[in-house]
């Protein structure tokens, strides 16, 4: 290959690369959210203020308390060591109920309950329903 | 009864493998009698794999709960449509399915023994059977649709009351056909990388391009079913959530319509060979990695990083394929050079700038997606992006698409000259520009694109018509007409597509309401008024439904009934929503929680313009591939009676 070609198509690999770079770091800066199980949460409590976290853990029986005037939700999430309030305004997953795996997305406030904005409930594997 | 299917897997499996043995020995000692001993086994393969098919569909239907598969998916109060699509209600039938009618489409396409396809058929056959042999191991030592239930219970636990509609009975199969058919493509790709030179090459390329359209086709309807069914069923109001389990099937329709344009401008010159090589590899190893990622939660689950079992046979197949291909594809660079050709025809430049947009689309979403697994491995903890991330990420290269769509007819032909419709490309990017300057919505954006689009493919229609009127006397109107306006009819539903993307997506609106009865909430200029609750009872379900009026001024617009459902064999609870459905806006309600004793309801109240130009627009882009296939038959015959292949 003459040098000019692979002049070119590097200059074009970069332009081409730098653009798609720019568009990801952009879009990507916005929608940041670090993955933690709750006893990761909760072990790092003093460093997670001000960031956007996903968090995953079991719904802790007896702990779910819904406000339908409200409509807001507020149950406990728990991990195998630590627990954490959580409280989420919106529509429930038809699945949501005691003693399932969640995923609750959103930032913890100043009085430490986690503030959510999304909440997901674990699907078993997509279609399966287990056999009791 | 499940031993035979088992019986029959383990059959399958000895088969294939000896298929690849003889098809590979055979090609490469130019053997015959090895090829056609090759082709028997495949043929033979296949009837092992519809024999299990059968077992399994009988258990199904007879409600074998001996089966742990039966017992796990269905119920005896099941009606018997779901009791049959029970079969790709879980991961084994499914891939059970996808594996049949893949061994079914290759003995259709590669199953004809003719001795001058010989040798290429039966290296795509081997390599066929490559990928037979690592799905036939899964299904028997890790998903085994025929497990026998350790207790048999005296009735199966049902079907998901979410999957029971119509449309997800049949998002599954439509799926998996198109990830079948894909074989097609990826076997030709395969065997022309070692035997591209031998006579089977061309005839069978052709047929590979149907092939891939087909696919295409299907891959679609899957997806927009999926989409739709979303949209119905899961009472969130949306239809893409950007889940990885709905990337997963968006990845491959990327890099498919690449090919599916390559494929097209394939033949008269070669520069697209090898992009319709490697795009037949990426689309084909994309619908397998595709099926590992959301079977094996690499990362859709909760967990860490669950125990992928033999799912890593999946991933231990698509780096076999991708260390075979790259082999032959260096060898093949290094004895011919014909890759060094130059893109010279303007339409190919548009198809490779086509291309690339696709693979980069492809890219940042197939990155989006695995970034909780990449970030895993180089961090402590894994980082997620929410879904907004792959809406802004995508919506500069679609709008780019969508710009490439509406002047690509005349520069296909013409490329970049002094004219109208150059001219109006400019203005309409300007334009465009303009109107994310002064609004900020991608939506003003794309409808722009849009009107642009749509101006431009009906000035298309219009010269066709006056060119066609104007010699209609001379001779008969051309074949090709049906493949023409096929290309054109896709092409405008895509933008259909777009327009209620962009309407529903930049000016929907959402909100919660809490009433009581005779409550008022307005939102959108509408006022929803909550009139009371009633109690249903349905065959395996108890249910609440709301009575709510819409009215827009003193005007009663509808009459809207959204329900939750109780199942209580299963437990579950799903929510029926209410739409208003006009061809301008959607009104959707969804009830979220009811308070029996008080009457208090949650509503979800969602108003969606345009939202249904995404099915009209889907519907009319399948009815143009429907004219292109037909064109294509019509074409093959003709070739076939000895009339040449037209150009575009």
């Amino acid at each position: 290959m003459k040098t000019r070609t692979i002049v070119k198509a590097l200059a074009g690999m970069i332009v081409i690369g730098g653009g798609v770079g720019y568009f990801m770091y952009q879009a990507m800066q916005s929608s940041w959210s670090y993955y933690y199980s709750v006893d990761d949460f909760s072990a790092n409590i003093s460093t997670v203020k001000n960031h956007s976290f996903r968090i995953a853990g079991r719904v802790k029986q007896g702990s779910v308390a819904r406000d339908l005037q409200k409509m807001d939700l507020t149950f406990t999430l728990a991990g195998s060591e630590s627990e954490l309030s959580v409280r989420y305004k919106g529509s429930v997953p038809d699945n949501f109920a005691e003693g399932r795996e969640v995923v609750v997305e959103g930032r913890l406030d100043t009085s430490g309950v986690f503030q959510a904005d999304l909440l997901m409930t674990r699907c078993e594997s997509k279609y399966k329903v287990k056999v009791k | 009864m499940a031993e035979l299917g088992h019986f029959a897997l383990l059959l399958g499996l000895f088969l294939s493998g000896y298929a690849i043995l003889a098809d590979v020995l055979g090609a490469w000692r130019n053997k015959a009698e090895l090829v056609k001993s090759g082709l028997n086994a495949t043929i033979a393969c296949l009837a092992c794999l519809t024999v299990a098919m059968t077992v399994l569909w009988i258990v199904l239907v007879r409600s074998d709960f001996g089966v742990s598969y039966v017992a796990e998916h269905t119920s005896r109060a099941l009606p018997l449509t779901y009791k049959v699509s029970a079969l790709w209600a879980g991961a084994a039938g499914s891939l059970l399915l996808w594996l049949w009618l893949q061994v079914g489409f290759v003995v259709l396409v590669f199953g004809k023994f003719r001795a001058e396809q010989g040798t290429f058929s039966a290296g795509a056959r081997a390599v066929a059977n490559m990928v037979s042999v690592f799905f036939l191991l899964v299904l028997i030592f890790d998903k085994n649709p025929f497990a026998l239930s350790i207790v048999v219970p005296v009735d199966g636990a049902g079907l998901n009351p979410l999957l029971q509609h119509p449309a997800m009975a049949l998002h599954p199969p439509t799926l998996f056909i198109g990830y079948a058919a894909f074989a097609i493509p990826f076997a030709w790709a395969f065997s022309s990388l070692k035997w591209g030179s031998t006579d089977g090459s061309v005839p069978l390329f052709r047929q590979a391009r149907n092939w891939i359209l087909l696919a295409w086709l299907f891959l679609t309807v899957g997806i927009v079913l999926g989409a739709w069914w979303a949209y119905e069923e899961l009472g969130w109001g949306g239809y893409w959530a950007w889940d990885p389990v709905e990337n997963s099937s968006l990845l491959p329709w990327l890099t498919a319509t690449a090919l599916l344009h390559c494929a097209r401008t394939y033949g008269r010159n070669t520069p697209a060979a090898r992009w319709l090589t490697i795009l037949s590899l990426v689309t084909f190893s994309l619908c397998i990695f595709g099926t590992f990622l959301t079977r094996y939660g690499l990362v859709s689950s909760v967990h860490a990083f669950p125990e992928p079992g033999l799912g890593i046979l999946f991933l231990v197949l698509l780096v076999n394929i991708w260390v075979i291909a790259a082999i032959l594809l260096w060898r093949r660079n290094r004895r011919d050079k014909i890759a060094t050709r130059a893109a010279t025809a303007t339409g190919h430049k548009f198809i490779t700038l086509n291309n690339w947009l696709m693979v980069l689309l492809a890219l940042v979403i197939f990155v989006g997606t695995l970034f909780p697994f990449f970030s895993g491995i180089f961090s402590e903890h894994k980082i997620s992006l929410k879904p907004d991330y792959f809406t802004k990420i995508t919506a500069p290269g679609g709008l780019a698409l969508l710009l490439l769509l509406a002047i690509c007819p005349f520069l296909f032909r013409h490329g970049i000259s002094r004219s109208w419709q150059t001219a109006g490309a400019v203005l309409a990017a300007i334009v465009a520009l303009a109107a994310w300057l002064l609004g900020h919505k991608i939506a003003l954006v794309c409808f722009v694109l849009c009107g642009f689009a749509m101006l431009n493919l009906a000035g298309d229609f219009l010269r066709r018509y006056i060119k066609v009127r104007g010699r209609r006397n001379q001779r008969p109107v051309p074949r090709r007409n049906l493949r023409w306006y096929g290309a054109r009819i896709v092409h405008s539903g895509v933008v259909l597509v777009f327009v209620g993307i962009a309407g529903s997506g930049g000016y929907g609106i959402e909100e919660q309401a809490a009433l009581m009865p005779d409550g008022t909430f307005s939102m959108a200029g509408f006022n929803i008024t909550y009139e009371g609750l009633k109690a249903d009872h349905g065959p395996n379900f108890t249910a609440v439904t709301a009575d709510i009026t819409v009215h827009k001024g003193q005007k009663l617009v509808a009459r809207l009934n959204p329900s939750q459902a109780y199942y209580s064999r299963s437990d579950k609870r799903t929510s029926e929503v209410a739409i208003r459905r006009t061809l301008a806006y959607d009104l959707y309600l969804a009830l979220t929680e009811v308070d029996n004793t008080s009457g208090l309801i949650n509503l979800n109240v969602l108003f969606k313009p345009l939202i249904n130009w995404i099915w009209i627009g889907s519907i009319v882009s399948v009815l143009g591939v429907g004219l292109i296939l037909i064109s294509s038959y019509s074409r093959r015959t003709a070739v076939a009676r000895g009339e040449d292949e037209d150009t575009q």
